[in-house]
């Protein structure tokens, strides 16, 4: 466990203040700080369960739009989800979400393995293929549990009860007035729903979300508890 | 609360939604009048009765068309801009003796 702080690290999340406010605990995640626990760590991914948020700003992803994007992620081997507004695991871990015909966000896994994004970046352009880089411009919290969708419709217009919005689906839609993109991507079997949003409004955002989930008992946990839910069956 | 089916995304709130103006087709930029041109560019016929308008799911930033009954404020569809606009449409700059 690393003592330092996020203020000291070459990358931290907007997040930060809130982080040091919760007494977080942090480690390193390649050349950023992440938080691995604010309490517990035994007893985290048990809340997480139940109704969490964890911040994952700091894990890598990217996006490639244009008429020639589907086409060219598919010759650089990512397997392509069969219509708009789906997303699909790849083999590597990393998740890939189709946000339109020809707009593409892929996201590492969450030990934040970039072997994919990186080759992706790294790639020439092709003609009709633009490059989104999304770590800078689009924040990234997960909401976990059973009781998130019950959080949710008393902020997002979109029924996300997990009957309604299967696993692997995508809304691109409003929370908190804020505008984002919803991917139902479970973590072991439990109920996982990644927000990318807007990076300026984060702390409103996740503000927001902790104040929703104050009725259910919803905390916020760190990246160790989102890691022992993905390793869970 | 209003509801708007997009068609990239399905029925949502129409606080979802930004309407862009009414659909018209565009004249050659450099063969019409400067008129005609301003017209397209600036003004709307305001009909009361069916009208085609341009929307956009702003969390999307998809921008779509619907068919809308401005009298009855009835949307009759939504459709695809890729309906109308079959290729990309590239702007050529005009010599100096097409704009008088």
């Amino acid at each position: 466990m690393s003592e330092q702080k996020p203020d000291q690290a070459l990358r931290r999340s907007p997040l930060y203040r809130r982080h040091l406010q919760l007494n977080a605990r942090f480690e390193e995640l390649g050349d950023a700080l992440v938080v691995s626990a604010y309490g517990d760590t035994g007893m985290e991914p048990r809340l997480g369960v139940s109704l969490a948020v964890a911040d994952l700003c700091c894990l890598p992803r990217t996006g490639f739009k244009g008429p020639g994007a589907p086409d060219w992620a598919a010759d650089q081997g990512v397997e392509l989800p069969s219509a708009p507004n789906t997303a699909l695991a790849q083999a590597d871990g990393s998740l890939v979400a189709k946000l339109s015909h020809q707009e593409l966000l892929i996201c590492s896994d969450m030990q934040g393995h970039s072997g994919l994004i990186d080759r992706l970046n790294h790639q020439a352009p092709a003609p009709g293929v633009y490059s989104l880089p999304r770590a800078d411009s689009h924040s990234w919290l997960a909401v976990t549990g059973l009781l998130a969708a019950e959080m949710f419709s008393k902020i997002c217009g979109v029924d996300l009860r997990t009957h309604k919005f299967a696993q692997g689906q995508v809304a691109q839609t409003s929370i908190a007035k804020i505008n984002g993109v919803i991917v139902r991507h479970d973590l072991g079997a439990t109920p996982c729903f990644h927000i990318f949003s807007d990076i300026a409004s984060t702390e409103f955002l996740w503000d927001c979300l902790l104040d929703a989930m104050e009725e259910h008992l919803g905390v916020a946990i760190g990246v160790a508890a989102i890691r022992s839910l993905a390793a869970t069956e | 609360m209003k509801l708007l089916t997009c068609p990239l995304n399905g029925q949502r709130n129409i606080s979802e939604f930004t309407y862009g103006g009414e659909y018209h087709p565009m004249p050659n930029p450099n063969s019409t009048s400067p008129r005609k041109w301003a017209e397209y560019v600036f003004f709307h016929d305001n009909e009361a009765g069916v009208v085609i308008e341009w929307w956009c799911h702003t969390a999307s930033s998809f921008w779509f068309l619907a068919e809308r009954n401005t009298v009855t404020d009835t949307v009759i569809r939504t459709f695809e801009a890729s309906e109308i606009f079959k290729r990309r449409i590239d702007f050529v700059e005009p010599t100096s003796g097409d704009i008088t």
